[in-house]
């Protein structure tokens, strides 16, 4: 029992380290190079302690106005997708699970697609634009609450949702929202096409400290909640039965985890579009090195959540620099090679 | 009275399943259920362990209604080991047993811990205890969930210094499947202890052998009704086996047994039995 808590503080503890690391790498990396001991001298100075490093003037601009908003929303993003990953694939009781399956991707893909199109056709956008500024936004985290709440609806008999209805319905509603996605990709022009093509392949490149104040509540509260329902989560791998007797109240747990899984992964779809593979692959990662107890797996899964996008937005706006490639290539790149050699070493240990 | 199970039925679908069963067990009772493949035992086992909420009847737990009980309150008083149970992800033993105090405390205390290791112990799977669950036999399986139903169950790491009676409930269903003779014996063993010590047990089994040698009370299902019920001389008859399960047996008295010994008389030409027959077997 005291192993199980050394692995959980001294694995966190590494989770976080790295993340520190690699969230000073990435905000001095760009442009305009910034050393770590840079960073950290000029964060520390906004918080009142006076580090002996030199640094040049614009410096201190470049860092809080385009470099740190951008790594925060990444790692925040990151984590929402880490920690709604696993949740939900304890919630599934199945590793291949991931925030897709439950129509938060290809909802919020058909409000955004639906929202470029009509956005141009109606002039009431370019009259007002905070209103065009923020539709897309709006509308894309509207068609991933409402796609969610939906099938979880549709799941839901006599109080209980079944969780084999809920897969058939996420197929089902996830099929119709792409057959829309794919009427108004077929009726765009091709400005249009660009900015959807954009859109769903991911990018943290509107970036500000507005998203970052808009997304952080909805990954923050989740972030607070899911690791106090790891214990549950644990009962519910022998079994919702098992849970149940051994006073798990199933029913609630599920809606909880439905609610703060949505939450955590669809505020940063507003904002960044759709960032494949981290909500899969993530939790797979974690459970590697430290078993599938819940209580690890779910920080952990957030930490590195925010870890592996940090660096992917990293790569992406530094390999084609100045341009920058969209950053669900990249972690689709490196996630799917990946997942296939998990599924391999997987399948060599544990004998079908 | 401990279970006070009122003229249940039951329906699944269109299929009724279980019909006007009653039944009464106080503390301290090791109360089995049997019968054939279908006459109802898992789903009368269910409906008291809260799974099915549609019944109609009552079910009284401690003279409190099931239905109005939490399910915290319903987890603090009864455990339940089901049948076919299944776990796939590399939880450890001890892990999976330690599950079973969630109700009490999601994080263990000391005496949460000692509790777990006592029931490691108990089911020896002690030396298991770091060993993932997925790679074990169907037996060592069986044994690491009835640790961890009685790690749920007891009060202090001891089976007979708490005194249960009228607090607890213990429900297993076929809970020695796959498990090796010295277990089976171990398991029923450790059921009868519980009952001595207060705990109301009930469960369903498929050998008659230890049947008789550990039942207090017997409950024979046939068709989703009660067939009779009492005590394991006044059950255990050989016309009342023949009615339930359609096959010849004989009902021994040996004198190094001080229970009923039941030996299948016919064992060819069953499928020309009339008893078979009128089961609609085949």
């Amino acid at each position: 029992m005291n192993i199980a808590n050394i692995k959980r503080v001294s694995s966190i503890t590494i989770l976080s380290v790295l993340l520190i690391i690699v969230i000073l790498l990435a905000t001095g990396t760009g442009a305009m190079h910034i050393s770590p001991m840079q960073v950290l001298a000029i964060l520390l100075n906004k918080a009142g302690f006076h580090l002996h490093v030199a640094y040049e003037e614009n410096m201190p601009g470049v860092l809080w106005m385009i470099r740190l908003p951008r790594v925060i929303l990444g790692a925040l993003i990151g984590a929402g997708l880490g920690v709604a990953g696993a949740s939900l694939q304890g919630l599934f009781r199945n590793p291949l699970a991931d925030p897709g399956l439950i129509g938060i991707s290809s909802g919020a893909s058909m409000a955004a697609v639906v929202m470029i199109i009509v956005q141009s056709a109606l002039p009431v956008f370019q009259q007002a634009p905070v209103l065009n500024f923020y539709a897309l936004n709006l509308a894309a985290f509207a068609g991933a609450v409402i796609a969610t709440l939906f099938i979880f609806r549709i799941a839901r008999t006599g109080g209980q949702a079944a969780i084999s209805t809920m897969l058939l319905a996420g197929i089902a509603v996830r099929a119709l929202c792409e057959s829309v996605t794919g009427l108004m990709t077929y009726l765009a022009n091709n400005e249009q096409l660009r900015s959807i093509t954009f859109w769903s392949l991911g990018s943290l490149g509107g970036a500000s400290w507005q998203t970052v104040s808009g997304v952080a509540p909805f990954v923050i509260i989740p972030l607070i909640m899911l690791p106090r329902l790891a214990p549950a989560l644990n009962l519910l791998a022998l079994g919702e039965r098992e849970a149940m007797h051994s006073g798990v109240r199933v029913p609630r747990l599920k809606s909880l985890l439905v609610i703060f899984a949505t939450m955590a992964v669809a505020a940063g779809v507003a904002v960044a579009g759709i960032i494949g593979f981290i909500g899969l692959i993530v939790p797979h990662i974690v459970r590697q090195f430290t078993g599938p107890d819940y209580r690890i797996l779910i920080p952990g899964a957030a930490l590195s959540g925010a870890v592996l996008l940090t660096i992917a937005d990293l790569l992406c706006r530094t390999i084609v620099a100045p341009a920058e490639l969209p950053v669900g290539i990249i972690t689709a790149v490196i996630g799917a090679p990946f997942f296939l050699w998990l599924i391999i070493k997987e399948k060599r240990t544990i004998p079908a | 009275m401990m279970l006070c199970v009122k003229d249940i039925s039951l329906s699944l679908g269109k299929m009724k399943i279980l019909e006007g069963i009653s039944l009464e067990a106080g503390a301290g009772k090791l109360c089995v259920i049997m019968g054939a493949n279908g006459a109802g035992k898992s789903t009368l086992l269910k409906v008291i362990a809260g799974e099915y909420m549609q019944y109609q009847g009552s079910v009284t737990i401690g003279g409190k209604e099931l239905k109005a009980l939490p399910v915290a309150t319903q987890a603090r008083t009864r455990a339940v080991l089901s049948q076919q149970l299944t776990l796939n992800q590399p939880f450890t033993v001890a892990e999976v047993v330690s599950m079973g105090r969630y109700v009490y405390n999601t994080h263990l205390s000391a005496a949460d811990k000692e509790i777990i290791s006592y029931a490691l112990k108990v089911m020896q799977v002690y030396n298991l205890r770091d060993r993932t669950y997925p790679t074990l036999s169907g037996g060592q399986k069986q044994r690491v969930q009835m640790a961890r139903v009685l790690a749920q169950l007891l009060e202090a790491p001891d089976l007979e210094a708490t005194d249960y009676t009228g607090r607890k409930m213990l429900l297993l269903d076929e809970p020695v499947t796959g498990m090796d003779i010295l277990h089976q014996q171990l398991s029923l063993q450790l059921a009868s202890t519980l009952a001595a010590s207060g705990v109301l047990v009930v469960a369903v089994l498929h050998d008659f052998q230890l049947a008789a040698a550990y039942a207090g009370k017997l409950l024979m299902l046939k068709d989703g009704r009660v067939y009779a019920q009492g005590t394991v001389e006044e059950i255990f008859t050989s016309a009342h086996i023949k009615n339930c399960f359609g096959v010849d047996v004989a009902v021994l008295e040996h004198p190094h047994c001080h229970y009923p010994l039941v030996v299948t008389a016919a064992a060819g030409g069953l499928f020309q039995s009339p008893a078979v027959k009128a089961l609609k077997v085949l």
